[in-house]
Formats: C-alpha cells, structure tokens, sequence
C-alpha cells in the first residue's frame, strides 16, 4: 500500500505560495542588510568632511527607504508564510476527520480519545509550525546571514576581524539546541504536575462526601498540598535553565561586541579600517544575534516537529479494517431472516474466543430475547451484526447474502441500535433524537419521545426539545440519557431493532411500559432485546441464554423455566430475592 | 496548542453557565500585595537585580558613543582608553548575565511560594465549606479556580510582573540615557510616543477580539472532534459519517477564518510598528545629521541615538502584550477571593464538645423536623423517626420521597430548619463536625476510591491506621481473597478511581472503610442498586457483617436489601406513611405492598 506523505502532498499544491514567500524574504533582507552599510558610509563622509545637507536628507530617506522597504516585503513574505500554514492545518485536520470516520471499532479500542485528540490537535499543530515559522525563519534567518556576511566581507573590513567577531555568536545555534530539549522537558514536567494537582483537586472534590464523613480533611489538605509542592519545585527547576538561557544569548551578543570594540576599535585607531566600517560592524553584529538565535529554534521545531509527522503518516496508513466491497449489494431487511453459522470468533487471534459456535435464526418480524452475565458475549454478538467488527466469512447470514456482501448503508441504515451507554451529542435534545434522520418533524421526534417515555421530562426543561445537552447545557440521568437513546433509535423505524440492555438505568415500572410500547409498536418487525431483567424478555419469541461465549440455553420463557440452568436460576434471584436474603 | 486540548478538558469539567462576575472588583495587585508582604525582600531584590542586569546592556550603545567620540574621532590612538571601554563592557556583561539568572529565580521562588500558598488555602478553604456548597456549584467550576484560576495568578508573576518591571525599566533607563545624550533630540523622539501608544492600544484591542474569536472556534472544533471520537461507534452505527463530516467542516471552515483574521493583524500590527521605528530612526539622521554638520551635536551621539531608538521598541510592544495576561488575573483573583469570602453554613458551635467514641450508644431521633433545600418548599415535613440502638431500620419511597435529604440531615450536611435531631440526647449542632462524622459512617451507592493503592483507599491514606488493621477488615468482609488475588496484593494501586474492579468489589473496599473507621451508626444510602444479581449476594452478606451491633439505616430501591430489618419506615413526599416489619407492611396492603409487587414484576403478569 502506497504510504501517504502528507507534506509532499501539500507542497505540490502549495510550492508557488512557498515560492513567491522566500522570494520576498530574498528581496526584503537584500534591502535590510543595506542600513549598516548606509550608516557606514554616512559616518565615512562624515568624517571626511564631505557630508552635506543634502546628503544628511539623501541618507535619512535612503534610510526610510530600506526600513519601509524591509517592513512591507517582508510582512508579506510573512504573511504568505503563515497563511500556507494554516492552510496546512485546515487540510490535515478535513482529511483527519474523514479519515477518523473510516476507522473502526477495533482502532478506537486500542486507541483512546485523549491520544487522537493530541494527533488531530498538537501534532498537525507541530508540523506547521515548522512548515510555516521554521520555512520562515530558516528562508529570512539564511538569507540575512549569508547577505550579512557578503556584506561584512565586501566592506574593507579584514576577514579575520569578522570571524574573531562571529565565533562567540556562532555558539549561539549550538547553545539554542542543547537548551531547547532541556527546557522542553523541564517545561513538561511542569505540566505534568499542573495535571496532577487538577486530578488530586478533581478526585477530592468528587469525594468530598467520603472526606467529610470520615473526617480526614486534615489528610486530604496535606494530600493536595503535595501535588501543589511539586509544581512548585518543577516550575523553579524550569526557571534555573530557561533563565540560564536567557541571559547566555545577549551575552554571546556582547562578547562579540567587546571583541569588535577592542579589536576593531584598535585597527580604526592604526587607520587599517574606516570609522564607518568600525560602525558597520557593530551594527552587524546586532543584526546576527536573531537570525542565530531563530535557527536554533527552527532546529529544535524540526526535530519536533519530525516525529509528529511520522505519527500523522501513520495514522493516515492506518487502513479501515471494515470496509465495503466493490461490488456490495443493498438489501431489504424487512423480507430477510438474520442467520448465524457456527459462529466463533476471538477479538484478537491469540486471545479467546468471545464467541464459540453461535447458531442462530431470527426470522423476521420475531422477537429475540438475550440474558446472560456480563462478559457473556451478547454485545460481541450485535456488534459482529452490525459489522462494527467482521464475523469470519460466511458465518453471518441475511438470507442468503453474508453481511460482507451488503453495503454499509443498507446494513446499517436498516438496524436501530440502541446502546446501554446512551451516548448523546452536545447538541439540542430534538437534534440527537432526529439522529438518523435529520429532517424529521416535531411531531415525529415528539412521538419517539412519548413511546421511550421520555416526553414528560422534556417538556419540563425550559427549552424543550431545543434543550442544549452537555458542557454548556442540561446533563440527563443515567436513565434519562438511555431513554433519549431509546427514542433516537425509535424514530429510525428500521425493520430490524437492537436493544442492547437499553433501559438498565430505567426504573422497574417504567422499563416495563417501555417494553410494552415497544412490543406494540414492533409488531411484524425484527427486534432483538439484551436484558439483565428476565421481565423485560419473557414475552420474546425465542430466548437464548448466553454464558462464556457460548449458548446455554433457548426455548420460549415458559420452556426455560422448565429446565434446570441457569435461566431459572436469574430467575429466582430476580423473583424471588426476597426469600434468599431473608434466609439468611 | 496543548493549551487548546486543556481549554477544552477544562470547559468539560467547568460549569460555563455559572455568572463570573462578582459584584465587588478586587485589584489584582491589592489583593496580592498581601501576599507579597513576607516576601518583601525578595522583591526589592528582584528589583535591584533588574536595574543592574538591564544596565548592561542599555549602557553598550552609550559605551560605544565614548569609544566613537573620545577615542577614534578624537584620534588620539589611546588604544589603552579602549581597552578600559571594553574591559568595562565586559564586565558590565557579565553582571548582566549573573543578575539576569539570579532576578529571574528570585521572582520566580517568590511568585511560586504565593501562588502554591494561595492553592492550598483555597483548597483547605473550599474542602471546609458545607456540603450544601458542593450540592449547589458543580465540582467542574472547583476545580477550575484552584487549577487555572491559580495558574493565572502564576502567569501574573511569572510576565506582567516580569515584563512591566525589566520592559518598564528599559524604557525608563532609554530616555533617561536619551536625555543624558541630547536633549533637544530626545525631545523630537518623545513627540512619537504618543503615536505610538496609540497605535498599541489601538491594535492589541482588534487584536484581542480576533485571538478570542479564534480561541472559541478553536475550542468548538475541538469539543466537536472530541465528541464525535468518542461516539465514532455511534455514528457509523447509525450511518451518519457524511453528515457528521459536514458539521465538521463548518466548524474547520470558521476557524481557518478566524485564523487569517489573526494572522492578517498580527503581521500588520508587527510591520507597523517597524515602519514606525524606521521612521523614528529616519528622523533621527535627519535632525541629527543637520545638527552634526553644524557641529552641535557629536556623531558618537547620533549613533547612540539610533541604537536607542532600535531597541526602544521592543519593550512596548512587549507591554502591550500583557494587558490580555493582566486582565484574566484580574478575573482570576476576583473569582478566587469570592470564593475566600463565602462561609461555611453549617458551622462548628463555640461550646460544641466532641463525642467520646466508645461511650455512643447509637439512640437516634429525629423530634418535629422540617426541611427545605435553601429555604425553599421542604422535602421533609414535621417528621419524628426514633431509632434505638443497635437495630437496623429501612427506609423505601420513591426519588423525592426525602430519604436522602433525611440522611444528609443526620450526617449535618444541612441544618434542619425546625425540631432537632439527637444522638443519644444530644443534639448533633452541640457536637463539632470532625467527631460527628466519626460517629456516623456513610456507604453511599457509587463508592468513592481515590488513586492510590488499596490498602490506602481502605484507610483513607490515614498512616496511623496499621497494615494489619486493614487486612483483618478485609478479611472480616469477604474482601481478603479477592485482593490478594490481585497483582500486587493490598499495595495495588486503582486506576482511575478503581475502574478496574466491578462495582461489587469497589462496594466491598468501602465496607472495609467502615470496619476500620467503627463508626457506632451506619447509613447504607443504595448500597447494593447497580449490582447484578450474583455480586448482589456477596454484598448482602457482608452487610450483615458489617451491620452487625452498629445502629444501620438502610435506604434501597430493591426491597429484597431491607426485607430483614428491624422495621421500615415507608416515604411519601417528605413524611412517613408507613411503618413495620416487611410482613406486617405487606398485609396492610398500601403503597408497600404496590412497590413489592413491582419489584416481583407481577404486576405485569396481572394486567396482561
């Protein structure tokens, strides 16, 4: 497979913005590298007494000249810089978010929202930084160096002058990257500790109540004062570098000027050089000490930078395990059985099987019913159904076409999953109602609401069905969530409907009219309930009893409470609880 | 960048709804200054140390001046006279350098005591507010003022402060030299500070608008991202990849906008100011060259005039750019000293005196309480419950019914609002919270476990308690087998507030807490709802462990927990409606005898 390359990619798209920025960086410093030499030669006329009125007026507007002529150029080498940059951005982060989307359970299994966030976010940040800042630092740093120092050694300046002025600036670069790394970990360390002490003062006020009941205030303040400590200590660690650092860099600048001054100074006095040189060359040297200093940085952005993009590269070469075939067929659901074979199926290769030999049919328009503990393999098996992962071929049957063969959309769009987390969106309640089908009407949201029996808590928000959930709006129950869940995948209206343990948050007596709405308004469609109560299933169809990947049992409610197992065993405890405890 | 993924994990944990404005404003620097007070010497000598490390290098354009005008123009040859200007700078330098390190870390050490002075008074403050506090402000907006309200207390220190007294300084120094230099000249340069200023203020607030512009989008998108991450299952489930896609790129759209925006000021806001200090520096030449050639003013000047006017520039723009740093300090300290204003509700009486443990028997009554949450309609109503020590009672009612909030009135979160409650004929507002609490344990339906390992979760990291004690609690109730299978026994350490054991195994650590703690009366507040049926049973027997010659209150939502106690009171809209053993209640045939045949789920059988 052909690996992506994100950057290469881009320049080809981008080179002539690129090109046209390091142009005007040329132009511009071609112009700023003159003001030395401008104010050299006025001090040369100057001192020879040839200076006039009208050369001080030619020499100020010469000077405007170059200043405004520097400012504008290379503002817009800048700008066009910076810009491409954010276009970098832009694009990445579009094609991140597409690609996310290919993505399937089993990568978002194995990698967690906090660490695609920091691809999606720090990582393309990173690169551009360096495709933008570091091509505009490196383009104005290099073109200012090179011309700074074709100037210094056009002038009548001795070259050795010019490199015994340089050396001490010369380390600068070096002392740029030797910090750098340091002062990046040190800075994360302070960080890291930042974090903590929000977890400690996260977990403590979250347990306040323990705190409080047990009277241990004492110990948490000191608990807490810890984290608060080591951001203290981490924070000076930081300081000693970064302040080090700091103070280096004009120092090197100096050291350089003292040898300019001294030596310099002592060969303007012998008459080997001019004043105006002399005035030159410490101005020159002022005007080395950025481009030094930003070359360093550029070098420590890069080999950042570096690694964020081999991590992007590889996430884009992450290719979607699910995907649909070429020649995939739409089929209608409401005509079709659901059939397992001898179904097995293990997470990873190596581990164990979380399904072994599933044999299943779900006619249509029956109810099946699902108990078993967790980790028993019940929600294994819907997501195999819904293909979030792929059951091994020809294990997983719609009639007769395996679910490998259907297109994702007619899969999908044709099963009503209701999870047991009830996942919403931060968005209005109607919004994550009409999930599936955004144009729906009030009416149709509104009476989805009713038959998950969550109508009546909706209408007491202020806001209703344009109730704001999330961050900045209202948080539902438990319970609530998972009704709202219910009706999201109510109003879809798809001939077949998963209840994954849907309505476990839900009190007793509304789970049971739930159900009831549920049958009522499924009847003549397929419809699969995954129940912990045996009262939310026993009016199914078939029930199977899964334990340990496997199934134990199946047969209607009455034929399971016939037989010894473990139906009749949940059954007791749930019925008749009551008698165990009191036994005791 | 990273800021933006905090931004984002912090607006998830605060509540943006909450009004931050506090009617009384607080100056930063007032406030703090209280705090600065022992720190007194630090900053003086912060002070001194920026004077001489910023001489340094604001003297070089003016030691350069001498060598141009008394040495080399003068022609003299005295090379030694050189020597000496260089042997001067160098030293200058290298104080600069040593007392550029030590200012630094002077403020820092400064600043960083104040600031983890003021985090832990805030948390030592805001842990002994009542609960009534914590049960009114989410515990999101908490944790925002101790961690980025703090933090930008620190940033405070760490660059306005900074910035204002090195960049301060400098441009003080500048014209201070400037006017050593000529007069006259300075006089002209000065007529651009205005203008200058103007263009500053002017700028930095169209600035400010687009950065903010562009940090709400930011934080948009990534809230959107994060979102949609987490429930990617959910929407490819749901077929929706397109749509979402869509949403995304309105929000992607809007922020590249906000971006170039941003982009396009700054870089007009940095080329200004550069054309401007060209034009300065022009104007110099200018007025100075003619005053050269009238032999009025020395070159040496001029140059150092240019210098100055070069470096005079980076100090403003440098400012200016604390105004935003300013101002969310500003925010920060008035939230903070808000929150330092407010008092604990329920206090500690001045003549309270503290239970001796071993002399509570566990009588508790409950004479002609009423209650309502902050004044309002009360929950609980004229309500007289006696309870004798050593039984178990059980309390069911519907969500609402007032069995929480008669807890809470037990433990002294609230305060009733008429008749008392008594502890062995004490009334609990004559016993300091500390003993109180030692007396009462609480097991509440989500058990709380901190991070740290297991043997610290059952003590509550109370080093006094011994190993030993721990693992004969354990032990007692059933925990022992369990822990020591685990990979490293009791020392353990909890992920994520113990999201690696069932909820069964995290409830069973918190009944250790109370076998370690023995406090003579037990609350169980739906202690066994969210377990399945099988870690059901575990649970139950170790309740009657744990109950055991301990005056338990037992709250539940499943009847099968409360069938065995002593008796249960029934709820209804904040009074008792019912009272007896299980089979007495069941043959009065009232609102018992309804919810347990809901829970037997035969209603259902009956009706269809």
């Amino acid at each position: 497979m052909k690996s992506p390359r994100l950057l290469a990619d881009f320049f080809r798209q981008t080179w002539h913005i690129y090109l046209f920025s390091i142009l005007f960086h040329l132009i511009a410093n071609i112009i700023h590298v003159n003001f030395p030499k401008v104010l050299g030669d006025f001090t040369n006329e100057l001192e020879s007494g040839s200076l006039t009125t009208d050369a001080v007026i030619r020499y100020s507007w010469l000077l405007l000249g170059i200043g405004v002529g520097f400012a504008l150029i290379g503002g817009l080498a800048q700008y066009l810089v910076m810009y491409v940059g954010r276009l970098f951005e832009f694009l990445t982060r579009r094609r991140l978010f597409t690609h996310f989307t290919g993505l399937s359970e089993r990568f978002y299994s194995k990698n967690g929202v906090g660490k695609l966030l920091s691809y999606f976010m720090n990582d393309v940040t990173s690169v551009r930084e360096s495709i933008s800042m570091g091509v505009n630092q490196t383009a104005g740093a290099t073109i200012l160096l090179i011309s700074t120092v074709t100037m210094l050694f056009l002038s009548d300046i001795p070259y050795y002058l010019i490199i015994a002025c340089i050396v001490p600036l010369l380390s600068i670069p070096i002392i740029v990257t030797k910090f750098g790394p340091v002062i990046r970990k040190r800075s994360m360390s302070v960080q890291e500790s930042l974090g903590t002490m929000t977890e400690s003062a996260e977990e403590q006020f979250g347990g306040i109540r323990v705190t409080k009941k047990f009277a241990v205030e004492g110990i948490m303040n000191r608990r807490f004062g810890e984290t608060v400590d080591r951001i203290r200590d981490n924070q000076l660690r930081l300081v000693r570098v970064s302040s080090i650092f700091q103070a280096l860099i004009p120092f090197l600048g100096s050291l350089s000027l003292v040898i300019a001054l001294a030596l310099g100074g002592y060969l303007t006095i012998t008459k080997q050089i001019s004043l105006g040189s002399f005035v030159a060359l410490t101005l020159y040297i002022r005007m080395l000490m950025n481009p030094l200093q930003q070359i360093g940085n550029v070098i420590n952005t890069m080999q950042r930078s570096r690694a964020s993009l081999a991590r992007l590269n590889d996430l884009l070469g992450n290719e979607p395990d699910i995907k649909q075939f070429e020649d995939a067929l739409a089929l209608d659901f409401r005509e079709s059985g659901i059939y397992v074979r001898d179904l097995t199926f293990a997470y990873e290769e190596s581990s164990r099987p979380a399904l072994r030999n599933i044999d299943l049919e779900i006619k249509p328009g029956t109810t099946l019913g699902i108990v078993g503990r967790t980790g028993s393999g019940k929600t294994t098996l819907m997501k195999l159904l819904l293909r979030t992962y792929d059951a091994p071929p020809g294990t997983i049957w719609f009639d007769g076409t395996d679910i490998r063969e259907l297109t994702l959309e007619s899969l999908r769009g044709q099963i009503a999953y209701v999870p047991q987390d009830g996942f919403l969106f931060s968005t209005t309640i109607r919004e994550n109602i009409a999930f599936y089908r955004r144009d729906a009407s009030l009416a149709e949201v509104e009476s989805a609401a009713k038959q998950a029996q969550i109508y009546n808590n909706i209408i007491d928000f202020p806001d209703r069905f344009e109730t704001k959930l999330g961050e900045r709006g209202v948080t539902l129950s438990g319970g609530q969530r998972q009704r709202t869940s219910l009706a999201r995948g109510i109003i879809k209206d798809s001939p077949v409907m998963i209840l994954d343990d849907s309505v476990s948050a839900v009190d007793a007596v509304t789970e049971t009219d739930i159900i009831e709405t549920i049958r009522a308004g499924r009847k003549g469609k397929t419809t699969i309930i995954i129940a912990h109560r045996i009262s939310a299933l026993k009016h199914a169809d078939e029930i199977i009893v899964m334990d340990d990947g496997e199934i134990v049992q199946r047969g209607t409610h009455d034929e399971l409470l016939a037989q010894e197992g473990l139906y009749k065993t949940l059954h007791a405890i749930q019925e008749e609880g009551s008698q165990h405890a009191a036994g005791h | 960048m990273p800021q933006a993924i905090n931004n984002w994990q912090m607006d998830q944990k605060a509540d943006l709804s909450q009004p931050a404005a506090k009617p009384k404003y607080i100056s930063t620097f007032r406030a703090l200054s209280s705090y600065a007070k022992p720190h007194w010497l630090a900053f003086l000598g912060v002070f001194l140390f920026t004077i001489i490390a910023i001489a340094a290098e604001l003297l070089q354009p003016f030691l350069v001046k001498i060598a141009i005008d008394d040495k080399l123009i003068g022609g003299n040859g005295d090379y030694s006279g050189l020597l000496v200007i260089g042997a001067v700078y160098l030293g200058l330098s290298l104080l600069s350098l040593l007392f550029t390190y030590m200012q630094n870390n002077l403020l820092q050490y400064a600043g960083q005591s104040i600031v983890a002075r003021i985090r832990k008074q805030l948390f030592e403050h805001i842990s002994k507010l009542s609960m009534s506090y914590f049960d009114r402000v989410p515990s999101g907006s908490l944790i925002t003022h101790v961690s980025s309200d703090t933090e930008a207390i620190n940033q405070f220190f760490n660059q306005v402060l900074l910035s204002l007294l090195r960049d301060g300084m400098t441009l003080v120094f500048i014209i201070v030299l400037m006017f050593q230099l000529d007069v006259q000249l300075t006089l002209y340069c000065l007529i651009l500070l205005p203008v200058i200023a103007l263009i500053a203020i002017g700028f930095r607030s169209y600035m400010r608008k687009t950065y903010q512009m562009a940090r709400t989008r930011l934080s948009r998108l990534v809230a959107f991202t994060a979102e949609n991450l987490s429930g990617m299952n959910l929407i490819q489930v749901f077929h929706q990849e397109k749509e979402q896609g869509k949403q995304f790129k309105e929000r992607n759209d809007s922020y590249f906008q906000a971006n170039v925006r941003e982009i396009r000021t700054n870089v007009l806001f940095n080329r200004s100011f550069e054309i401007l200090s060209n034009i300065s520096i022009a104007l110099v030449t200018w007025l100075g060259g003619k005053a050269v050639l009238d032999t009025n003013l020395e070159f040496g000047v001029l140059y150092a005039f240019i210098t100055y006017i070069r470096q005079f520039f980076q100090p403003i723009n440098t400012i200016t750019q604390q105004w935003n740093t300013l101002q969310s300090a500003t925010v920060a300290v008035n939230r903070i000293w808000g929150i330092f204003a407010i008092e604990p509700e329920v206090d500690d009486r001045k003549d309270a005196k503290p239970l001796d443990p071993a002399k509570v028997e566990g009588n508790i009554s409950f004479d002609g309480v009423t209650f309502g949450y902050g004044g309002g309609s009360p929950v609980i109503r004229d309500l007289d419950l006696h309870i004798k020590a050593g039984s178990m009672i059980g309390i069911v009612g519907t969500t609402g019914a007032g069995k929480s909030s008669l807890i809470s009135l037990l433990c002294r979160f609230y305060d009733v609002s008429e008749g008392s409650v008594t502890i062995d004929g004490t009334d609990i507002r004559n016993i300091p919270q500390a003993s109180l609490h030692r007396v009462i344990g609480l097991v509440q339906q989500e058990p709380y476990l901190y991070s740290g390992t297991i043997l610290d979760n059952v003590r509550l990291f109370d080093e006094t308690i011994t190993r030993e004690a721990v693992i004969r609690a354990c032990e007692f109730v059933g925990a022992d087998p369990l822990i020591r299978q685990m990979k490293d026994g009791y020392d353990t350490r909890l992920s994520e507030r113990g999201s690696g054991l069932s909820a069964g195994e995290r409830q069973l650590i918190s009944f250790a807490r109370i076998i370690v703690f023995e406090p003579k009366i037990l609350i169980l507040d739906e202690a066994t709802a969210n377990l399945d049926s099988h870690t059901e049973q575990l649970i139950q027997s170790a309740l009657q462990l744990v109950s055991a010659g301990r005056t338990t209150i037992v709250i539940a939502h499943r009847l099968s927990t409360i069938m065995q106690a002593d008796r249960i009171i029934v709820m209804k809209k904040g009074e008792i409606v019912e009272e007896g053993t299980h089979t007495e209640l069941v043959d009065i045939g009232g609102y018992y005898q309804e919810l347990y045949r809901h829970s037997q789920g035969k209603s259902m059988t009956e009706a269809g």
